[in-house]
């Protein structure tokens, strides 16, 4: 104990006792309330397993996590099947433009998902004129409604995450492995399935878990094309919100339930990748092979397809911003009417969504780096504990994060909801992780040794932190705080829980103005949204040598 | 057994000739060694034997037949890595196996082939290890396991021990060499390293900038280097202007008497045109001067500095002209170490005395 209070006894440990604080408040205790309140009875407040009992009992519900599961299943065998051939050509064969490549899928990685299934809907909706196009000239297309394209949309929308994470690992094999397998006698397809693709499997799993834990988790493209095709993320705001008060006993169950799916799968990537990671020190890196002739024309039509068809919503939205409306409806012709609605109607969706990620960068950054240091270079029991909670938000959707929030802070003693401090904080919680991550994995390629050199010389911790350390952290900070404002100002699933008329952000603008077939509001607020998305990426590109990774 | 050829091999990077018309023949089982600096070429030589790069012109032969056709994986050789290329994905026993799986080996040919593999490398025991929890002498010794096992018709090892340490480099190429002799797999062998390709080699090819520059057993090498920078580059070599300041006095036209001259053609009165050179071993050094001999070249100069590294200390004199002599002593007295800012005396015995030309660096 006494040595306990004595390691306290310096700057870092205040931040430890503050980083536990923040999450106990903003993390723990809203999922606990969720889990306590999934075991209440709505009526008399008592004790019952009924919700459950509920959940897995009614069809209805059932179904929901079928669903879900199904979805989520789908589109990450989706993302894989366009990610994996993507990131191998454009590692392996010289590929014309591969910059242009790299940067559409980062943007269709960072642009909202929502714009995505509002897109598709104008081009595959029930009017869409896409769809209108191919019946013109005799081909009838299904519209985008329904499973098949929530699977389309979320593959399309998530495939770059196996993109850059599998082309960071083919590029980071050790080429002599190949070479080796080449020398043993193997032809090109097999050294590809015995020693290539081994060697990946740690970095594909984890993409295709990013891309089942984030199709599960998403709330506005299921709400916005999956019509009858409910899942959790859905059902869970629904039970929540509905007009007949509401039953936030199932709405819980319903988050846990969407939790636990995560967590298994999670646990069975842990499996796939355990013992695997295979972190090549010396390195040897692979040759860029020319194309054949014969190859080079299907390789790039094929890469150039993909990224064109990821990034087609965003262009679809920004076109139609400058369509010309009257009311809801397109006319013929371009025009600013959209971007004149906007701003007379919903200034305050603009202003708000600045200031909200704005402000929760502020906080994410300041945390996160400090957070960050501690956990990297103080390791301990309970900077230890600090990083497994922080592993929590991954895994947690915006709209069971939501929930918690409006259970835990909607009575004494501490009274949130309506504000606009209790969407900045869902927010800040959301992203703390990422930076914290950001921070660490800097730091770790920062020389301890440097410190302890500032510390020989007479520096304290706190002038080594902020003279030594903090100026090498600097460009992977920034690079940070650029990817948290990205996610901060496209954040629907929780804010679309907590928001109030003055609250109201882009994302959720948008959201509503899609449900009420106010398409001309929706792309201009959208190409706004891509505008500053496309802004921060730039300067992150630009102002920092990152790789392409920063943005995973 | 193998024997390979090597003709007019060109091979062009970008702008870089990484191999210029290169024709070379290596008998079969014999290990043959390509040294020379770092962008010599000798891994791009090494690379397109294996069948990794295309050579732009010329032809690669094995045993008579062209191969330049094949791809990498048909062409039936054993490759060693400079970092072992181990998968490490496999445990020892699969890593060896690799080869002899697609070949179609299997049940207990396979196991006895594998366990016998493991023992030629003295690595029985370790069947089941992973990659991982190997050293990186295990690992390599895995390498050549795995290389071995498939009975290559050549075996090709790139820099294969310049990622481990000194002690385990000597025991490693003793290893090596044994273990070639007894397969007697004709082995190309990749390295910077002089003094391992002395030890490791049956014969040795020098090479520079893409060309080879001289082909020989290591005694030839070491002995009769074809020019400056053999000489320089194998062991180390003392370059004196010609004639030396010291010696003015001693009578120049003696020297075309002496034996080991006479057959060349050298006019020792030209004060221009030669550069001579001496390995340090061969100076003799001592602290008086001693009776005029015939046989040597006699100099003095002062003690610079002395490097002492146990075994041996070896002297920097400076000589009367301002040039630099490097002079060894093995087995040197403590008095020795004392020596700096002294003078001493020097004899270069003429037998070990190699003349160049200044101007194209050939040796005399």
């Amino acid at each position: 104990m006494k040595r306990l209070l004595n390691s306290l006894n310096n700057i870092w440990s205040f931040v430890i006792l503050f980083a536990f604080l923040i999450v106990g408040l903003l993390l723990i205790l809203p999922l606990y309330n969720i889990f306590v309140s999934s075991f209440i009875d709505n009526e008399t407040g008592s004790f019952t397993l009924q919700n459950y009992i509920d959940i897995l009992g009614k069809g209805y519900y059932r179904k929901a996590i079928y669903n879900s599961i199904f979805v989520g299943f789908s589109s990450m065998f989706g993302a894989l099947l366009i990610g994996i051939p993507l990131a191998f050509f454009t590692t392996r064969f010289k590929i014309r433009g591969k910059s242009v490549i790299s940067t559409l899928a980062i943007l269709a990685l960072v642009s909202p998902p929502f714009i995505g299934a509002y897109a598709w809907i104008t081009m595959l909706g029930s009017n869409g004129w896409l769809r209108h196009g191919f019946e013109s000239i005799g081909i009838p297309m299904p519209t985008i409604y329904g499973p098949l394209g929530m699977i389309i949309v979320f593959s399309l929308k998530l495939y770059p995450f196996v993109y850059l994470l599998t082309s960071g690992a083919l590029s980071n094999i050790n080429s002599s492995l190949e070479d080796a397998a080449e020398s043993l006698g193997y032809p090109p397809f097999s050294k590809f399935i015995h020693v290539t693709l081994p060697l990946i499997l740690p970095a594909i799993s984890t993409g295709a878990l990013l891309a089942f834990v984030l199709s599960l988790a998403d709330f506005g493209t299921p709400s916005i094309i999956g019509r009858d095709f409910r899942v959790l993320s859905t059902v869970a705001y629904n039970l929540f919100t509905s007009e007949m008060g509401g039953n936030p006993g199932l709405a819980s169950t319903v988050s846990i339930l969407l939790i636990l799916v995560s967590l298994i799968f999670v646990y069975m990537q842990r499996i796939i990748i355990r013992n695997k990671d295979f972190g090549s020190d010396m390195l040897n890196p692979p040759e860029i092979k020319k194309l054949t002739r014969l190859t080079t024309i299907p390789v790039h039509f094929l890469c150039y397809f993909i990224v064109f068809l990821s990034s087609m919503p965003s262009l679809v939205v920004i076109y139609n911003s400058f369509r010309k409306t009257s009311g809801p409806v397109f006319q013929s012709g371009f025009g600013l009417d959209s971007y004149r609605r906007v701003i007379n109607d919903v200034p305050d969706a603009i202003f708000n969504s600045f200031l909200f990620s704005v402000s929760a960068v502020i906080l994410i950054v300041l945390c996160g780096t400090l957070i960050g240091y501690v956990v990297a270079r103080k390791p301990s029991i309970l900077t230890g504990s600090l990083d497994s909670m922080l592993m929590i938000p991954y895994i947690v959707p915006g709209v069971v994060l939501g929930l918690g929030f409006i259970v835990s802070f909607n009575s004494k003693p501490i009274v949130l909801t309506g504000t606009a401090i209790i969407i900045i904080l869902v927010i800040f919680i959301r992203r703390l992780p990422y930076s914290v991550r950001s921070s660490v994995s800097i730091l770790k390629q920062i020389n301890i040794g440097i410190e302890e050199a500032a510390a020989s010389l007479g520096a304290g911790p706190a002038k080594t932190f902020v003279k030594i350390t903090l100026p090498l952290m600097l460009p992977g900070v920034f690079a940070g705080a650029m990817m948290a404002f990205i996610t901060a100002i496209n954040e629907l699933s929780s804010s679309i829980i907590l928001y109030v008329g003055g609250t109201v952000t882009m994302p959720v603008r948008i959201y509503l103005s899609v449900l009420d077939g106010e398409f001309g509001t929706a792309a201009s607020l959208s190409t706004i949204l891509l505008v500053a998305t496309g802004i921060a990426v730039y300067t992150i590109i630009r102002l920092t040598d990152s790789d392409e990774r920063v943005f995973l | 057994m193998s024997k390979v050829q090597l003709i007019n091999l060109k091979k062009k990077y970008s702008e870089v000739e990484a191999l210029k018309q290169f024709t070379l023949e290596i008998q079969s089982g014999e290990l043959f060694t390509l040294l020379g600096p770092s962008g010599c070429g000798k891994t791009t030589l090494l690379r397109t034997i294996a069948g990794f790069n295309r050579q732009d012109s010329g032809n690669i032969m094995i045993d008579g037949l062209e191969i330049d056709n094949l791809p990498a994986y048909r062409r039936d050789i054993g490759m060693v890595f400079q970092d072992y290329a181990i998968f490490p994905h496999m445990s020892v026993e699969d890593n060896i196996a690799f080869g002899l799986r697609n070949r179609e080996v299997s049940g207990q040919e396979l196991k006895t082939r594998v366990s016998e593999a493991l023992e030629t490398v003295q690595l029985s025991g370790l069947e089941k290890r992973m990659p991982n929890e190997l050293s990186g002498g295990q690992q390599q010794r895995v390498g050549l396991a795995r290389a071995l096992v498939i009975q290559p018709k050549i075996l090709l090892m790139d820099e294969p021990l310049s990622n481990l340490d000194a002690k385990l480099r000597i025991e490693l190429r003793e290893d090596i060499r044994q273990i070639q002799k007894n397969f007697g797999t004709t082995t190309i062998y990749v390295t910077h390293d002089q003094e391992e390709a002395l030890v490791i080699s049956d014969r040795i090819c020098i090479m520079r900038s893409g060309q080879m520059v001289q082909v020989g057993t290591p005694w030839e090498i070491y002995n009769k280097p074809v020019d400056h920078f053999v000489a320089s580059f194998v062991g180390n070599m003392i370059f004196l202007p010609w004639p030396l300041a010291g010696m003015k006095d001693q009578n120049l036209d003696k020297l075309r008497e002496i034996e080991s001259f006479s057959g060349l053609n050298i006019d020792v009165s030209d004060n221009d045109k030669y550069q001579i050179g001496i390995r340090p071993e061969e100076v003799v050094i001592s602290k008086q001067n001693s009776v005029l001999d015939s046989n040597v070249i006699s100099l003095s100069g002062i003690v610079e500095k002395i490097s002492f590294s146990g075994r041996e200390a070896q002297l920097h004199v400076k000589l009367i002209d301002g040039n630099m002599i490097m002079a060894n002593i093995s087995r040197p007295d403590e008095s020795f170490l004392e020596e700096v800012g002294k003078t001493v005396y020097l004899e270069l015995p003429y037998k070990a005395v190699m003349f160049f030309e200044k101007d194209n660096g050939l040796r005399c």
